[in-house]
């Protein structure tokens, strides 16, 4: 495949903004649509308060917490990609990486709504953070759950100015092909860009500062996440393990959403020359190495479960395996250590049908797996009379397929105003025209 | 590079603005425009190339660099005195022998902490070195090609004895179209 030229680019990445087809609305309708579901569904728990959730003794985090859990992980992919692959100069990352980037920061909106789902009240969430107030009263800065309000915050911030700094350059392209408004409107947020070498210069240092600034973020994020659980003496969470085998996880979900996300937005917009089977392949590739983290990360849970001879450890891991939540491990493991296996196969790995439909298992498979950690664990914890079998209630799946909703509705709008494929980066992977070349040929 | 040259005595005409095809082109014409002594010119391309930051910046780093060092010391002193004044605030006594301030549990904190100020100083630092929002640029940098597939330079300040030999160097490297460099009201904007 020969390289485009630098106007076909711009023609081909810019192509899929603004009008929108009817498949793109069809999809939009159906978002909507679920949307509205789980709208209804916070409705009537922010009414009624949160007994229409499933909670029983001991059981208080539920479906809530493991979505809050699978967003932020899913949310690890793009700052990866964008950053980690920047500073290793890999050449795969720039045709997916602003739709990563983007993706990331939905992923993270989406995870921000749950504790104010989760807390219940949720017009009392900003007490989450801290503020001066007239009692002097402050949050507890030695609980790990003020930590990750202050890690998720963070990093919701830093990813969404790493975001609109990439984009910059490429908004002054889609300014300088459109009129009228739309021309206004994209100079105003390229920031009236013209790519000087001044504005380059400086821009590319403080592109390497975020790129260097988001990579200890990205892995400290989840690793925060995982203090949530591994702090609490809770059987089943209290490991030392927990901060890799998250960092590990989320970055094998990410992957794998990217996957998910990006072979209908390449079909669909006939971006695959951008978006090509090798990046997809990367992904793949990448998915492999976390997953078999993963794997041995499970592993190791049971052989120090087993090894420790403590009896409550021991006794949640067998419930997990033989007890009332056996199908979600089972799934958990299904998903996420054999489904990924055929991707060893080149044949596999290339294949657009095997490439979406192992993503999408992957993504079941994280979810259930943080749902096997909390569910099982918080229903089976100290004291067996209090042992329940927690079951979500369609309130629960309601706000969940929701959030799903949500997380697509802001990618289908991301598609048409911004460009998804960063334009400037592309050029510079590209070899440039030079004069010696055309006299050269001559 | 628009450096701020004072205004001289001479009359100075309208910027010249060369458009340029190929790469090696455009770095032949800064390398000429160096050699016969112009240096007020402001070089643009669609996207950042390295050859074109070495030959205008010579390798001085961009100072970008000590907003991040200074935000991250900011970040870190602010995020660990939250931690450390609020906790002395309300000293709550646990039992366990465990101190008000414990170092550990705040480091976290105090690491997100600089991560943030960190960049969110190299962020003021680049608008404010790239002078972003764009301002006082000259209007000759303002065409649709350079975010496409062309690159151009922009000198500026040029004295009316100066127009013809700009023009020429940039001619002769390999420009496309060369314009500008009439009297300052503009009549002349011929095309090589």
């Amino acid at each position: 495949m020969t390289e485009p030229t630098y106007s076909a680019v711009n023609k081909d990445v810019l192509k899929p903004l603004f009008t929108p087809s009817a498949t793109y609305m069809g999809l939009l309708g159906v978002v909507l649509a679920g949307l509205a579901w789980g709208g209804y569904c916070w409705a009537i728990q922010l009414l009624k308060g949160l007994g229409v959730a499933g909670y029983h003794p001991p059981v208080f985090w539920g479906v809530y917490i493991t979505t809050f859990v699978f967003w932020v992980g899913i949310g690890h992919a793009g700052t990866l990609i964008s950053a980690v692959l920047f500073l290793t100069r890999s050449r795969w990352r720039t045709g997916i990486y602003r739709a990563a980037e983007a993706m990331t920061i939905f992923a993270v909106m989406t995870a921000a709504l749950f504790p104010a789902i989760h807390v219940g009240r949720a017009w009392y969430a900003y007490w989450l953070f801290p503020y001066p107030n007239q009692r002097q009263l402050w949050v507890n800065f030695k609980s790990p759950l003020m930590w990750d309000v202050f890690a998720v915050s963070t990093y919701f911030t830093v990813s969404t100015v790493f975001f609109f700094i990439g984009l910059v350059p490429d908004m002054a392209s889609v300014r300088d092909s459109s009129k009228g408004f739309t021309r206004w409107l994209y100079g105003v947020m390229c920031l009236g860009w013209r790519g000087t070498d001044r504005q380059w210069h400086h821009y590319m240092a403080a592109y390497g500062f975020f790129a260097a600034l988001a990579t200890p973020l990205v892995l400290s994020v989840h690793s925060v996440v995982s203090w949530d659980f591994a702090m609490a003496q809770t059987p089943g969470w209290h490991s030392t393990i927990f901060p890799p085998y998250f960092v590990a996880g989320a970055i094998f979900s990410g992957c794998a959403m990217v996957i998910t996300l990006m072979l209908p937005l390449a079909k669909l917009f006939s971006l695959e020359r951008y978006m090509h089977v090798w990046h997809f392949e990367h992904l793949a590739k990448l998915c492999l190495f976390t997953g078999g983290i993963l794997t041995y990360a499970y592993g190791t849970e049971y052989f120090i479960a087993w090894y420790s001879d403590n009896p409550y450890e021991w006794g949640t891991f067998m419930d997990r395996i033989y007890g009332n939540y056996w199908w979600v491990f089972a799934m958990m493991v299904f998903c996420n250590c054999i489904a990924p296996l055929p991707w060893y196969f080149k044949k596999v790995r290339t294949n657009y049908t095997w490439l979406f439909v192992i993503s999408v298992l992957i993504n079941v498979g994280m979810w259930f797996e943080r749902y096997n950690i909390i569910a099982s664990s918080l229903s089976h914890s100290f004291d067996p009379g209090a042992w329940v079998y927690y079951v979500p209630t369609y309130i629960e799946w309601g706000i969940m397929l929701g959030s799903f909703a949500w997380f697509f509705l802001w990618f289908l709008l991301f598609v048409k105003i911004m460009p998804s494929v960063a334009i400037a980066e592309l050029k510079e992977a590209m070899r440039p025209p030079l004069k010696a070349d055309e006299l050269a040929a001559k | 590079m628009s450096v701020v040259v004072p205004v001289e005595s001479v009359a100075t005409v309208e910027p010249i603005k060369a458009v340029y095809r190929h790469l090696d082109a455009l770095l032949t014409g800064i390398d000429d425009l160096k050699k016969a002594g112009y240096r007020d010119m402001t070089v643009v391309t669609p996207f950042p190339r390295h050859e074109v930051e070495e030959m205008i910046y010579e390798g001085r780093p961009s100072p970008v660099r000590w907003f991040t060092l200074v935000g991250g010391l900011f970040g870190a002193t602010m995020a660990f005195s939250l931690t450390a004044l609020t906790s002395a605030n309300w000293p709550m006594i646990l039992p366990g022998g465990k101190p008000v301030v414990s170092v550990p549990p705040f480091i976290v904190i105090t690491f997100e902490g600089t991560i943030l100020w960190a960049s969110m100083f190299t962020f003021v630092g680049m608008m404010l070195l790239a002078r972003l929002p764009a301002r006082g640029l000259p209007k000759a940098v303002e065409d649709d090609r350079f975010s496409s597939d062309h690159f151009g330079i922009v000198v500026e300040n040029v004295g009316a004895q100066d127009a013809g030999k700009i023009r020429h160097i940039l001619e002769h490297s390999g420009a496309v179209e060369v314009s500008g460099g009439g009297d300052a009201h503009g009549e002349d904007s011929s095309h090589a």
